[in-house]
């Protein structure tokens, strides 16, 4: 399965990060806003752990870190539109997506593979 | 007049403690931008605190601009009009003047 | 065709996450923690193979772990060899 050089998409940000754990989910968050506010195609894919970061309800006030929930429900506001989610993880974590700060589309593995194969650059983060 | 001394600010003039933040304080960092707040400042500094509640963060340019589409209308939702109210860099110097942190992603 | 380096341990969500998106014409170069998936007879090492793709494993790290003879169809190589592969794959992915 090949993908025509024209139809190729700049970048895809693979989330793949629990959103407090570490400080790389809030940098591929910042990554990705700060790409689309200068006017560059960016998707994003959140892969294994990463979807723990569309938990909905997420409280980070007490901790005075960054909502990561609520920065993500900001994307389409910075015209992030194609958002995607691994539907495995999602499952193995029993996840209420109809609750979650961002609307995206559920993709299976073999969906995923494909997806990567049509952007010119990778970030996993 | 509740007046903020200079050390309450950092060296690009944002409020280094946002709780200290008021109306007064607002227009204390306005005028140190030379600017008057009118009606029209406030419903954009209103909608700025806002943002910041829902997304817990300052918003650079483009969404700043989609989210005034949204809740202002599609005239007030241009990057013009917000340059008309706060000349140079909108969405910097509104999160300033509105007592947000400076957008992150914002030269 | 995905380039991916491989720097996690088997045991981690990293390498779980990466071995579920390999397809074959891929590429996964082995390097530090993840040198750990080059022992033979085991299930990592059956599974990356499983999937297809070309394998490797720097040798420096790959010796720095005592791991002197990585499984059978896990190329060793160096320096200049990754530096050509990233050459060779138009995209890379790291996994850490």
């Amino acid at each position: 399965m090949t993908v025509a050089d024209a139809d190729k998409k700049p970048l895809l940000i693979v989330m793949r990060q629990s959103p407090y754990g570490t400080s790389l989910a809030k940098a591929a968050v910042d990554v990705a806003l700060a790409t689309a506010a200068f006017d560059q195609l960016v998707d994003l894919l959140f892969v294994g752990d990463g979807v723990l970061q569309l938990l909905a309800g997420q409280d980070s006030q007490s901790l005075g870190k960054k909502n990561i929930g609520r920065q993500l429900a900001s994307l389409p506001l910075y015209d992030i539109n194609q958002v995607y989610f691994d539907a495995e993880a999602v499952s193995r974590y029993n996840l209420d997506m109809s609750s979650s700060p961002v609307t995206a589309k559920l993709l299976n593995p073999q969906e995923m593979q494909q997806l990567m194969v049509a952007y010119d650059h990778l970030l996993g983060l | 007049m509740n007046t903020l001394p200079a050390e309450a600010f950092d060296s690009e003039g944002f409020l280094r403690d946002l709780s200290q933040w008021d109306a007064e304080v607002a227009q204390q960092i306005a005028t140190a931008e030379n600017l008057q707040l009118t009606p029209a400042h406030w419903e954009v500094l209103n909608l700025l605190r806002a943002y910041y509640r829902e997304f817990d963060s300052s918003p650079a340019m483009r969404p700043l601009v989609k989210y005034c589409a949204i809740n202002l209308g599609a005239d007030k939702g241009k990057s013009i009009y917000l340059m008309s109210l706060f000349p140079g860099s909108p969405a910097k110097i509104g999160s300033k003047i509105a007592g947000l942190p400076k957008p992150d992603n914002c030269l | 065709m995905i380039l991916h380096t491989l720097n996690a341990l088997p045991s981690s969500a990293a390498f779980g996450d990466c071995l579920k998106l390999l397809q074959p014409g891929d590429a996964v170069v082995l390097l530090g923690d993840g040198v750990y998936a080059a022992l033979e007879d085991t299930s990592p090492c059956d599974e990356l193979r499983a999937t297809g793709v070309e394998l490797f494993i720097l040798q420096a790290d790959a010796l720095l772990a005592g791991i002197d003879r990585p499984a059978e169809g896990c190329n060793s190589i160096g320096m200049d060899e990754l530096v050509a592969l990233t050459e060779r794959f138009p995209r890379q992915l790291a996994w850490y």
